[in-house]
């Protein structure tokens, strides 16, 4: 087994807002190792993007308050802001949801691109630009050099992203992060820069985590997965064991809420009855209980730990762990 | 934005995700009353400018019981009197009390203001709404015209108009109108853009109300937190454009007391009674201000995000 | 692209300069009948006096052919005559507008120097005393007359200095009539108007720049340019700056009739020999066709100051620029 590249211990992150302090990861544990791909997994606020964000330590104005990241022997938590710039867009890039908004409309995109080969590898403009308009072509950009001199505006939502995974991959970083990287384009655009990821992941060796909502997209994309749920991973392991057989009474849950072409046909979609909790004001125990159709008498009182359950995966319930298998009508 | 409409015992699901309790939604108004009162600068400051309003308009009242001046009285034995005992804040060139001129100059850069004011809203209103709601080629003509109206340089056409015409305080106050209004044409314009796109404008339509009751009935409520706001902010604007146009005595002419012109001469003054030239500018100053942080305050109290 | 932008940009102007045209004429028009302009001063005039006077100014031709007339000698420099002397407003305005340049573009660069960095400031630190005395300062800014903030610190930094045997500032003209004219001198004598003037303007722009400052920081770009590891200071002033700094543009154009309007007070109050003191003076003597001339120029002072405003915006915006 390989050294873990990344790994993430029990991360707390908070906010402090006007209602309270909100949890926004709390508890939060996983490794990714070099190469690998590795998909969070959840609904909107359930602190994926937190926990990424943590780990380049862009969390502000939320705090980190307990846990460690240790990457290449280093506590980034601990580092100094010097030594994290260090680290940011050379040995880890991250991407973003809206490549419109997330590109500076006043410079151009070669110049964008090029920029962290600048700052990290201390390059000159000529010499940064050149390997940027490299880059450029090979995330599937035609005309990369031309398209270079072009503001952001100029391309569409795709290629956009295209120049997003190019920005990042300039200083072919050991780890990049995308975060919700599909979920601003269109379905169609999606499998193309899904495509574009695995390739980069295969081409390039980088470890990815891919940050994400939409299960189908991780299925296609990632080897592991982590689920999380209210700020907490509450299960872990390879992606195609999650998916056949989910350990958790939430990845269960999403599992069948989704559209299923191997589904029988009159079979009715089944919502996850209840709202998602206030990060504020968590439930007692497990903060999936009020809505698990599982749930016995400890769940509204112990917080479950991340156990192994079956051969390959982790899962945070005291149901599964005890044992029971996830059936139900 | 729900409007004035009495959606307060709704229970909104849903708002249980980003940790909010769910108390019921008070009306928009109401809402935005709360957040005023809360902020004590700003209300202090409406106070103020209410206070200022009824000194003025009980001018002769304070006259004759507290200050025991006529403003045009003239008393060549008392000329350029230190503030004092006898007169409390000093006498000018003719011996006129100051403080009973500045309370009737208040009256007048007041009255002048407020006047002013209430023509620019409603014109301005009108012809945003107009502009805004029909769009097409009457919102391209109304605007060009506002363009036109607010390229002037305003005191250049102020001075222009007052050749022309006898400045009274009414006159006065239609002539600075007569370029405030566009502003405001813009600003209701840009907000009648923004509320025509809502859904329910469109619903509203769609079951075949009439253009001016939309108007009057959906749009204008949605308008009116700009107006008051306009309203506010454009006191404050308008009594320093008047108080200059008198100061250059091509406004309110003396006798008649204003702010402003108390301070045409005040170059002469400067050596031995400066204070006739800091109590006006200050009066001036104090009323400004308070419009500007009450009109701020309301700003903030409609919409907090602007902050 | 930016060519039609530009030219989209002109032909508006144009709309507008000739609005402007119909509205000065329609206030002329108000002196057809028998009614003169500053006919109450001079009770002794003729009948015919009158007369010659009206015809002398077009007064008594049908108003087309006088709008006509009025346009073709404006698109030819004449501005008008004098109804005091006769002079050709155009002399007069020839004579006085680099004064006013003068004066108005020092303002707009004292403005602009001092209220960029305080906006950033308090942007940067929000909510912070600094931001928080910077708002008070800027909202007690936009509350003090013009006039009167000319007229203390004449008090000051005139007067009472020259009363005390200390160096003092000139309070009137834009340079000294006795061996003055070098550039100290004149500097000398702009400080004091040129402050007051830039004054109002400092703080509208230093809060502008704080909120759109703030805007552009939370942009999702700044986010980006945060992941890519570099220092805050570029994230600030390269990444941020640039794009806070574009609306300025606009905001300045639309204060330009404001500038050139605070430009005649200041004039007045500093003795300076600009076109806005002509209109005074010449308003005073019921000079009706010169402060319209100069009216009508100012105007287009304020529309080609947009004009150049619309297209600098054009330039510095890529998303206007290659649209």
């Amino acid at each position: 087994m390989t050294q873990a590249l990344l790994e993430v211990q029990d991360l707390h992150t908070v906010f402090a807002t006007k209602e309270g302090t909100v949890k926004a990861v709390d508890g939060v544990s996983f490794e990714l190792s070099p190469g690998e791909t590795l998909g969070i997994v959840g609904e909107s606020g359930c602190g994926k993007s937190v926990t990424a964000l943590s780990i380049m330590r862009l969390q502000r104005p939320g705090k980190i308050v307990g846990g460690k990241v240790m990457f290449k022997g280093q506590d980034l938590t601990k580092v100094t802001e010097d030594e994290m710039r260090d680290i940011r867009g050379r040995e880890m890039a991250m991407i973003f949801q809206d490549p419109m908004t997330s590109l500076n409309p006043v410079f151009r995109t070669g110049w964008q691109v090029a920029e962290p080969l600048r700052l990290h590898h201390g390059w000159d403009s000529k010499k940064a630009l050149t390997s940027a308009v490299q880059m450029l072509g090979r995330v599937g950009i035609p005309s990369a050099a031309e398209r270079a001199r072009d503001y952001p505006h100029q391309f569409s939502g795709g290629m956009r992203q295209r120049v997003m995974i190019a920005m990042g991959l300039t200083t072919t970083p050991a780890v990049l992060i995308a975060d919700e990287p599909t979920t601003a384009l269109d379905v169609t655009i999606q499998a193309q820069i899904l495509d574009l990821l695995r390739h980069v992941n295969r081409e390039f060796g980088t470890a990815t985590i891919l940050i994400t909502h939409n299960l189908g997209v991780v299925a296609g994309m990632c080897k592991r997965v982590i689920v999380m749920y209210a700020g907490r991973v509450v299960e872990a392991g390879p992606t195609m064991d999650v998916f056949a057989h989910p350990k958790h009474p939430y990845t269960w849950s999403l599992l069948r809420s989704i559209p299923r072409l191997d589904a029988e046909r009159h079979e009715p979609l089944k919502p996850i009855e209840g709202l998602p909790p206030s990060l504020v004001d968590l439930p007692s125990g497990c903060a999936f209980h009020p809505r698990c159709a599982f749930k016995v008498e400890r769940c509204s009182r112990d917080v479950p730990a991340l156990e192994p359950v079956g051969d390959t995966q982790l899962s945070a319930c005291w149901v599964t762990q005890a044992g029971t298998e996830l059936k139900g009508a | 934005m729900i409007g004035q409409s009495r959606v307060a015992e709704l229970e909104l699901p849903g708002a249980a995700v980003e940790g909010a309790s769910t108390r019921p939604a008070q009306s928009y108004w109401n809402e935005s009353w709360e957040r005023l009162r809360a902020n004590r600068i700003g209300m202090a400051a409406g106070v103020l400018i209410v206070v200022l309003a009824l000194i003025a308009i009980a001018a002769p009242l304070f006259s004759l019981a507290v200050t025991h001046f006529q403003p045009q009285t003239i008393d060549l034995g008392a000329t350029f009197a230190k503030p004092g005992s006898a007169h409390l804040l000093g006498t000018d060139e003719l011996g006129r009390d100051t403080v009973t001129r500045l309370i009737y100059g208040g009256r007048v850069t007041l009255g002048v203001a407020f006047l002013t004011v209430a023509v620019s809203l409603t014109v301005g209103a009108g012809v945003g709404m107009l502009a805004g709601y029909y769009g097409g080629w009457l919102d391209d003509i109304l605007m060009r015209l506002v363009d036109t109206v607010l390229a002037i340089p305003a005191i250049f056409l102020f001075i222009l108009m007052s050749i022309l015409f006898r400045p009274t305080p009414i006159s006065l106050a239609l002539i600075i109108a007569s370029v405030g209004w566009g502003n405001v044409a813009r600003l209701v314009r840009g907000e009648v853009l923004s509320v025509k796109q809502r859904d329910f404008i469109l619903a509203t339509r769609s079951i075949g109300a009439r253009d001016v009751r939309m108007m009057v009935r959906h749009l204008l409520p949605n308008v009116l937190p700009v107006l008051i706001v306009a309203a506010s902010l454009g006191v404050g604007q308008i009594i320093l454009i008047e108080a200059a146009l008198d100061f250059l005595g091509l406004g309110i002419q003396p006798p008649t007391a204003s702010w402003g012109n108390m301070l045409t001469n005040a170059e002469s003054y400067f050596f031995h009674s400066f204070w006739l030239v800091i109590f006006p500018g200050v009066t001036i100053f104090i009323t400004v201000l308070a419009s500007n942080i009450f009109g701020n305050a309301i700003r903030d109290a409609f919409d907090p995000r602007l902050k | 692209m930016l060519a039609k932008y530009v030219a989209r940009r002109f032909l508006a102007s144009v709309v507008v300069v000739l609005g402007v045209t119909l509205i000065t004429l329609v206030l002329m028009d108000r002196t057809r009948g028998t009614y003169v302009p500053g006919i109450d001063l001079n009770p002794s005039l003729r009948p015919e006096d009158i007369a010659r006077l009206r015809a002398d100014l077009g007064l008594d031709r049908p108003f087309y052919l006088w709008y006509i007339t009025w346009i073709w000698g404006v698109l030819h420099g004449d501005f008008g005559r004098s109804m005091i002397d006769g002079s050709t407003v155009m002399s007069h305005i020839l004579d006085r507008l680099p004064n006013t340049l003068e004066l108005t573009a020092t303002a707009i660069v004292i403005g602009l120097i001092v209220a960029v960095p305080l906006g950033v400031v308090g942007a940067l630190r929000r909510g912070s005393k600094v931001d928080h005395t910077m708002t008070v300062v800027s909202v007690a800014g936009f509350a003090v007359p013009q006039f009167w903030m000319g007229l203390i610190l004449i008090l000051v930094f005139s007067v009472t200095l020259e009363q005390h045997g200390l160096p003092w500032l000139p309070s009137s003209g834009a340079f000294s009539a006795v061996n003055g004219g070098d550039v100290l001198d004149r500097i000398q004598h702009l400080i004091l108007p040129a402050t007051v003037l830039s004054f109002f303007y400092t703080s509208t722009w230093s809060r502008f720049i704080r909120s759109s400052m703030l805007e552009v920081l939370s942009q999702d770009y700044i986010r980006t340019a945060r992941a890519k590891g570099m220092s805050e200071r570029r994230v600030v002033y390269l990444h941020g700056l640039r794009n806070a700094l574009i609306p300025l543009i606009t905001l300045i154009g639309l204060e330009l009739p404001g500038l050139v309007s605070g430009g005649l007070v200041v004039e007045v109050v500093f003795g300076w020999p600009g076109i806005g003191k002509l209109a005074f003076e010449r308003a005073l003597q019921y000079d009706y066709t010169t402060v319209m001339g100069v009216t009508f120029f100012a105007t287009l002072l304020v529309v080609a100051g947009n004009l150049i405003a619309d297209v600098l915006y054009g330039i510095l915006d890529p998303r206007i620029r290659l649209a």
